[in-house]
């Protein structure tokens, strides 16, 4: 890790094929300035990205990077950090990838409290397939999928992650970009799964969903007196299905992340060129 | 082979069948016997007819026989089910005190012990499988304190006394057949001898194998019959800074290894037929991104739930074909437990030279049959690790674009790209399952794409020169007989030569442990009058495949009813197969 890290180090040299004005320009950039903001560097990041708009973050971003199968970023991550306890992981996914397909993956990254960061950014459409319903889209949404809505409700991420038994939940605002790298920051800097669901306004397909309609309606936790300490008031905020928040709902302060806890410390790249010394006593085992 | 000993314990599943069998099995083997076990179990917890079935010889066994000498019996069940291979020389141990009216033929010998009441003597009636093994020892004239050390090592963490209780028991078993029966005519005398062996089963060796190869990371979903390489694995890995995840299912098991196998660390995965259906779609992202991953697949019987807890080969056309699109793939399916120990090393030592997935596909058979070694056939100084071109912070400018940026996949003559982990200085790179130009950023030129394809194909190109994808091959050499096999049947088609010598039939076995790419046997097929091939499969998915090879068509013999091959019942399936008419062209 060097000190002179710039988040532009975390840029790649291929423009973004995003349509212009998506919310996940706002979304990568705090991803890469909290990056570099935490003293990390391209070389000892690892970088998951699963399928769709989402996805592409990957080849924009310059780091160790693997762009997955739709769904699966999360346990992909999971393996990263447990191979490697020294590298700072960060998954990213969009809603599709991470609450419908990859809802199991979710449950259980999160209970199992691997120390990575999951950056969902949330457009409540599936944007690359062009506008169908996602699991966080409103009932009433009309997509060309479900003409009169989906007539059921959306999935609460937040409510879904904090029932899992997360560590550390939290929402941002793609737009509002000082806020959105903040919490991201915080996310990285959890000791366990830092869970951040960003709102990140798809321009082409959700005309609902809009950075107006979160400008108008985004409830800042910060000017709340919120306690992310107090698990009653998490439970509380995650639940409120009246209101759209922006913050740090719930963090678990004494969180002992899952390779601390199996006691995996060291590197498993570095391996000796030949069996271990008392590999004999694997067979003796048997007699 | 006057000197073979078969015998069984059965009864219903929970009565302590398999530890039984267990301490049995390894009485013998300290008495420097090999072994040979295999079980019959049903795909429940209690109930269902479950038996452990030993074959124990002076001289090596690889196979079970059509023939039972000595049972206990817990149940009429375990009578009935084995009729078929009981003979007039055959002991039968059971207790008579009990509910059930044992119906053993006149010519059987039964040996009526009361194993509850001698256990409960002896301090409880949990240990009246052990005063069978007492009474067996009797009968078999094996000396009962072979039993003390295998008691010792089973139920030494329970304390002393437990082990004293238990050696009383099996005492009083031997004590009581001594004092009732005259059994000498039945003949059975079981030496002993001063070798040491290990004994071990399929998925113990295969873990083994994985420790050895220095795997660190293991990911998996519990599913009969892989689970037992996750179990092994578990409380040994960590030993060496490793670490096994019970994943969620298999789709997460096969992504979080390929996690830590693209961080650097060997890594693996191992499943079942239902399992690998699920593994499938990251079969293409593995291959693409080009990860050096082992998956594992201990078949069973299928499809879908089919049979679990039965023996099959029928995931031949998955390993090799499974996946959209073009999987280049390597597919290694050891022959024998020792085989499961050496190929997996080999596996992790391919997947890290190639940079591809390595099926390494097993058998129920395999998995769950135990056998005797000497220690020196799983010699830790022949393990040879290579990683292949992973490069170092030194040698990653020699793979840098003039912008600086690592050509992860680089196009080269071989195939193969340089491989940074991550931590190397310069080396950060994506790498996606999205067809991609050498920075492994997403093209859809065709240039590229084909560049791409042609490079990763080349791998096996490569290794068909590289490697040594060689075949094992027993019998007589210059027969005009050819048999070709696959996986756990070779133990069977060694031993059904000697029932086929002794009927004068010359035959070539080959058995051939790399399936993909696999030995070209076009000219033994070619130079052998007539050529069958013996699978554990309805349709003879090897047969096919060598059908395809060999512009011929083949004999062949498959067995489906869920049961491995048994030495003289294949000797005679290929006597028989041997005398048919050659099938049409």
């Amino acid at each position: 890790m060097s000190s002179d890290v710039r988040f532009t180090d975390f840029k790649s040299d291929k423009q973004p094929t995003w349509c212009p004005g998506c919310g996940d320009f706002g979304t990568m950039n705090g991803m890469m300035k909290a990056l570099a903001e935490t003293g990390n560097d391209p070389d000892n990041t690892f970088i998951v990205a699963g399928i769709g708009c989402s996805g592409k973050i990957g080849t924009y971003m310059h780091s160790y990077a693997l762009h997955g199968v739709h769904g699966r970023a999360l346990p992909v991550g999971t393996g990263v950090k447990m191979a490697r306890p020294d590298l700072e992981v960060m998954v990213a996914g969009g809603d599709g990838d991470g609450y419908s397909i990859g809802a199991g993956h979710f449950v259980h990254a999160v209970r199992r409290n691997v120390d990575m960061s999951y950056v969902v950014m949330d457009n409540r459409i599936y944007g690359l397939t062009k506008g169908q319903a996602s699991p966080t889209s409103r009932s009433d949404f009309e997509t060309s999928t479900t003409p009169e809505g989906p007539k059921q409700p959306p999935v609460n991420p937040l409510a879904l992650a904090l029932a899992s038994g997360a560590s550390f939940i939290a929402q941002s605002f793609a737009s509002d970009a000082l806020r959105h790298q903040e919490i991201v920051q915080k996310a990285i800097e959890h000791d366990g799964f830092g869970f951040v669901n960003v709102f990140s306004p798809c321009v082409t397909f959700n005309d609902v969903d809009t950075y107006d309609y979160f400008r108008d309606n985004l409830v800042d936790l910060q000017e709340e007196d919120h306690d992310p300490n107090d698990y009653e008031a998490a439970k509380k905020v995650v639940l409120d299905s009246e209101k759209e928040y922006q913050g740090i709902m719930y963090q678990d302060e004494n969180s002992v992340p899952y390779h601390e806890q199996h006691g995996v410390t060291e590197d498993m790249s570095d391996i000796p060129d030949s069996a271990p010394d008392d590999a004999m006593d694997l067979v003796r085992e048997f007699y | 082979m006057a000197e073979d000993l078969n015998w069984a314990i059965g009864g219903e599943a929970g009565d302590g069948i398999d530890s039984t069998g267990k301490i049995f099995a390894q009485a013998l083997s300290r008495a420097g016997r090999h072994v040979f076990t295999s079980k019959d179990f049903a795909s429940r917890i209690r109930g269902g007819y479950t038996a452990y079935k030993i074959r124990t010889s002076v001289d090596r066994v690889q196979s079970v026989v059509d023939r039972l000498d000595i049972l206990v019996a817990l149940t009429q069940r375990t009578i009935d089910e084995n009729l078929d291979e009981l003979h007039g020389g055959s002991a039968i141990i059971y207790d008579g005190e009990r509910s059930w009216e044992a119906e053993i033929p006149d010519e059987m010998t039964a040996v009526d012990v009361p194993l509850k009441s001698l256990a409960e003597d002896a301090g409880g009636a949990i240990m009246r499988n052990i005063v069978a093994l007492g009474a067996a020892c009797e009968i078999t004239g094996f000396d009962v304190e072979y039993l003390d050390e295998a008691l010792e090592k089973r139920f030494g963490g329970k304390g002393s006394k437990i082990v004293e209780n238990n050696k009383e028991a099996a005492r009083l078993g031997q004590e009581y057949v001594q004092e009732n029966y005259d059994l000498d005519h039945l003949g059975y005398n079981v030496g002993t001898t001063d070798n040491d062996y290990v004994l071990l089963n399929g998925n113990e060796a295969i873990g083994m194998g994985a420790i050895a190869a220095g795997c660190r990371f293991y990911a998996g979903y519990p599913i009969t019959p892989a689970t037992s390489i996750m179990e092994y694995l578990t409380g040994r890995i960590e030993d060496y800074g490793g670490h096994v995840v019970q994943a969620e299912d298999e789709l997460s098991a096969i992504n979080m290894a390929l996690g830590a196998a693209r961080s650097g660390a060997r890594s693996m995965t191992a499943t079942s037929g239902a399992g690998i259906d699920l593994m499938t779609e990251t079969f293409g992202l593995v291959a693409t991104s080009e990860t050096p991953l082992v998956i594992t697949d201990v078949q069973r019987s299928g499809p879908s739930t089919g049979m679990p807890t039965k023996q099959e080969q029928g995931d031949l056309n998955m390993v090799l074909y499974g996946g959209h699109g073009e999987v280049p793939r390597f597919v290694v399916a050891p022959t024998s437990i020792t085989e499961c120990f050496w190929k997996t090393i080999e596996a992790f030592n391919l997947a890290e030279k190639y940079q591809t997935p390595v099926f390494l596909v097993s058998d129920l058979a395999m998995s769950v049959t135990e056998q005797t070694f000497p220690p020196e056939a799983f010699d830790m100084d022949e393990v040879e690790i290579d990683r292949g071109k992973l490069v170092d912070e030194d040698e990653v400018d020699e793979w840098l674009d003039a912008q600086g940026r690592f050509r992860a996949h680089a196009v080269t003559e071989d195939g193969v790209s340089p491989r940074a982990i991550p931590g190397t200085t310069d080396g950060a790179h994506m790498s996606t399952g999205l067809e991609h130009d050498e920075l492994g950023r997403r093209t859809e030129e065709e240039d590229e794409r084909v560049q791409q394809v042609d490079k990763r194909n080349r791998k096996v190109e490569t290794a068909r020169t590289e490697e040594d994808w060689d075949y094992r091959e027993f019998g007589d050499s210059d027969a005009g007989n050819l048999v070709i096999s696959w996986g756990s049947n070779e133990g069977a088609l060694v031993e059904a030569l000697e029932y086929l010598e002794d009927d004068d039939i010359d035959v070539r076995v080959i058995s051939v442990p790399y399936l993909f790419p696999r030995p070209d046997l076009s000219d033994e097929i070619d130079a052998a009058d007539q050529t069958v091939v013996v699978e554990c499969n309805a349709n003879g998915q090897f047969a096919d495949v060598l059908e395809h090879d060999a512009l011929t068509r083949l004999k062949r013999i498959n067995k489906y009813t869920g049961v491995r091959f048994k030495a003289d019942e294949l000797a005679e399936s290929i006597t028989e197969k041997l005398s048919e008419e050659v099938p049409a062209q």
